[in-house]
């Protein structure tokens, strides 16, 4: 004989509560772990009050301290088994922690110095009639702001599609020219930023091509910033397996029509990530603006015509200024800088993310 | 082999393996298990026991739940985000869903075979057989004799035993099924879970595992889902039919001896089912 399903038993069963049991800790886990970190935080704290061990050296100590304790607590829970996870897991949170308050002291001197400068007139004035003297009250970065969002711009309405074409080149293509063209995208990654600079002034600027200009300092960014975009686009679409491509031309696809509307897409949070790379490379470079795009205290609109200052820029002019108020002033450009820097990325982030969850 | 033979060694194997075996100890079952992925239910009141060392077939339409059902058995459902479930999972009378279980420790004991085959690419064919017992940190001095006999069992050692060097991503799909077979024995599980493990293989690899299931089970429990009918009939001791109605949770319609699911159901939907009448 066999057994049917007996509907008697729907109404118990939709009496049932769904549960997580993978996600329940025992007391007993708890409690090791919370000793786990308790002692060793105790004994650091006891030896920097109690003893003349410098600080420094009792910081060297609790790492040890604390995966030895770790590792005390996962036998107890889970056996030797444990071990290993609870050293990969102390030394990954105490990386974690290095990097954050590295990361956090960076952010707190930028955001605390330069939220001194920060007013309205600053954020919306140029620096006309401005010297390094003047008060903090007069003048600001706007026009040095609009600099950079243009000569960002530029430089990526340039290296991005050029960017992206020469990875669709490596991996989509796979023409000939596959490790020639490799091998010169690898060689410009390490092409020095002042280097652009210069290329861009002696071959353009100087033989009188164009102007010191927003154009002339994209141009220098642009050669920074196609390397990164290349090779980072390369090893996303990399990662977009075969099996797409093959799906899509069985399907009687062309092999444009699989890059434009298989590959790429399948890959486009990562060439998003591509793009803030490609940004991230360059927004903060000095050197190169300094020869190509110079500076301007007056508002630019015209990327062709005259100099252009920008925040890199004027930062490194601010800064070594003799005067209290233009190193503040150099500080706030550098929020300015970064706060610019978070919001294009937020955007980036958004537009990329996948429409079906 | 032609396809005569073929057919021959079908129904000897039919007629060797007709007889179930006799009903032992309860090795894994489970208990009023419903499973959620995050507000939708698709499995209810699931009631299922693995008698030890016997074979059972999960047979059923597609989507009905069939791949979830197994994961739960050795807790790999809960890796997949918004998991949950309610009820039992019991494996020699404890519940592996219970507060101080490992799941490493069940996964161990409890092994399973994908549907889709799934070797390291980054290891050779050998090292892809030994991959369990390097993972999960067992010490075995025989790893030579390991990687022959699982490889005979899982019916690959004659095609590449002159290349266990080579990287295992070389091989067809259904080598590499085979392999991944024979990696799933290496580290000697008590209960082999196998999600549609022969979908991507010839009638003779499939036969060859078929009979490596029969060999299996004298020592070993074995779970299979199958969407192949004859090969519920040939390998299992055991049948239970799943079925999802519309908006409706996966269920387990009808269960018992394989000879009884095929040739006497009790309930319509299963002899429909088993006669290929929907589905
Ligand atoms: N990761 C997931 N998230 C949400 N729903 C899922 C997920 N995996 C499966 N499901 C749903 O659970 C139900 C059961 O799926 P399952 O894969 O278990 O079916 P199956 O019986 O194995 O089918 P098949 O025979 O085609 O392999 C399906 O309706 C499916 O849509
Ligand atoms: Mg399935």
């Amino acid at each position: 004989m066999t057994t049917t399903f007996d509907p008697a038993s729907l109404p118990s069963l939709e009496q049932q509560t769904k549960t997580r049991p993978w996600r329940q800790r025992t007391t007993k886990f708890d409690v090791s772990v919370a000793i786990a970190v308790a002692v060793p935080m105790m004994i650091v704290i006891g030896m920097f009050l109690f003893s003349d061990i410098p600080g420094a050296l009792v910081l060297v100590i609790y790492l040890p301290l604390q995966m030895f304790a770790s590792g005390c607590a996962a036998v107890a829970t889970k056996g030797k088994r444990g071990i290993l996870d609870s050293v990969i897991i102390v030394n990954a949170v105490g990386a974690s922690i290095f990097t954050f308050v590295i990361i956090f002291s960076v952010l707190w001197s930028l955001v605390s110095k330069g939220l001194k400068a920060l007013s309205i007139p600053f954020l919306t004035q140029n620096s006309t009639y401005i010297s390094p003297s003047t008060p903090l009250e007069y003048g600001g970065m706007a026009h040095a702001a609009l600099g950079t969002l243009i000569v960002v711009a530029i430089s990526a309405l340039i290296a991005v599609p050029i960017g992206i074409a020469t990875a669709i080149y490596i991996t989509e293509v796979r023409g000939k020219a596959v490790p020639y063209v490799r091998f010169f995208v690898q060689s410009m990654s390490g092409v020095p930023s002042v280097v652009a600079g210069l290329f861009i002034l002696t071959t353009l600027i100087l033989t009188g091509a164009i102007n010191t200009s927003a154009f002339a300092g994209g141009l220098a960014y642009a050669v920074l910033m196609l390397p990164t975009v290349a090779r980072t686009a390369e090893e996303v679409l990399r990662l977009v397996p075969d099996d797409l491509r093959t799906g899509a031309l069985a399907l009687g696809s062309t092999r444009a029509r699989t890059v434009l509307q298989v590959v790429l897409p399948a890959a486009k949070t990562g060439i998003v990530t591509a793009i803030i790379l490609g940004i991230a490379r360059v927004i903060g470079e000095t050197a190169p603006l300094l020869m190509t795009s110079g500076k301007n205290d007056a508002t630019v609109a015209n990327p062709f015509s005259d100099p252009i200052s920008t925040l890199p820029v004027s930062i490194f002019e601010n800064v070594a200024q003799p005067y209290p108020d233009a190193v503040t002033r150099a500080w706030g450009a550098a929020l300015i800088l970064m706060v610019l820097v978070a919001i294009l990325f937020t955007v980036a982030r958004l537009l990329g993310r996948n429409k079906i969850k | 082999m032609s396809t005569a033979e073929f057919e021959q060694s079908v129904v000897a194997l039919e007629q060797e393996f007709s007889v179930p075996a006799q009903q032992g100890p309860v090795e894994l079952e489970a208990r009023d298990l419903s499973v959620w992925f995050n507000s939708r239910k698709v499995l209810e009141g699931v009631n299922l026991a693995f008698p030890k060392n016997t074979v059972t077939a999960l047979i059923g339409p597609s989507g009905c739940g069939k791949s979830t059902f197994i994961r739960t058995l050795n807790r790999l459902h809960e890796l997949l985000p918004g998991a949950a479930l309610a009820g039992e999972v019991l494996y020699e009378g404890e519940d592996i869903y219970g507060p101080t279980k490992d799941p490493v420790h069940i996964r161990l004991s409890i092994g399973m075979v994908f549907q889709k085959p799934n070797p390291f690419p980054s290891m050779t064919i050998r090292g892809n057989v030994l991959s369990g017992l390097k993972l999960s940190g067992m010490k075995r001095s025989n790893h030579d004799e390991i990687v022959e006999q699982t490889l005979i069992s899982a019916g690959l050692w004659n095609e590449v035993k002159d290349r266990l060097g080579h990287a295992a991503g070389e091989l067809s799909g259904g080598q590499q099924q085979r392999l991944v077979i024979a990696r799933a024995l290496a580290v000697q599980p008590h209960v082999l879970l196998m999600d549609e493990p022969c979908s991507a293989l010839d009638p003779a690899s499939t036969l060859k595992i078929e009979e490596t299931i029969r060999e299996l089970s004298k020592d070993i429990t074995i779970v299979i889902v199958t969407h192949n009918m004859q090969q519920a009939v040939r390998v299992a001791d055991y049948t239970a039919f799943f079925l999802a109605a519309e908006n409706e949770p996966g269920r387990v319609i009808e269960q018992g001896r394989t000879t009884e699911i095929f040739g006497n159901p009790q309930d319509q939907r299963t002899l429909d089912y088993v006669n290929g009448r929907f589905g």
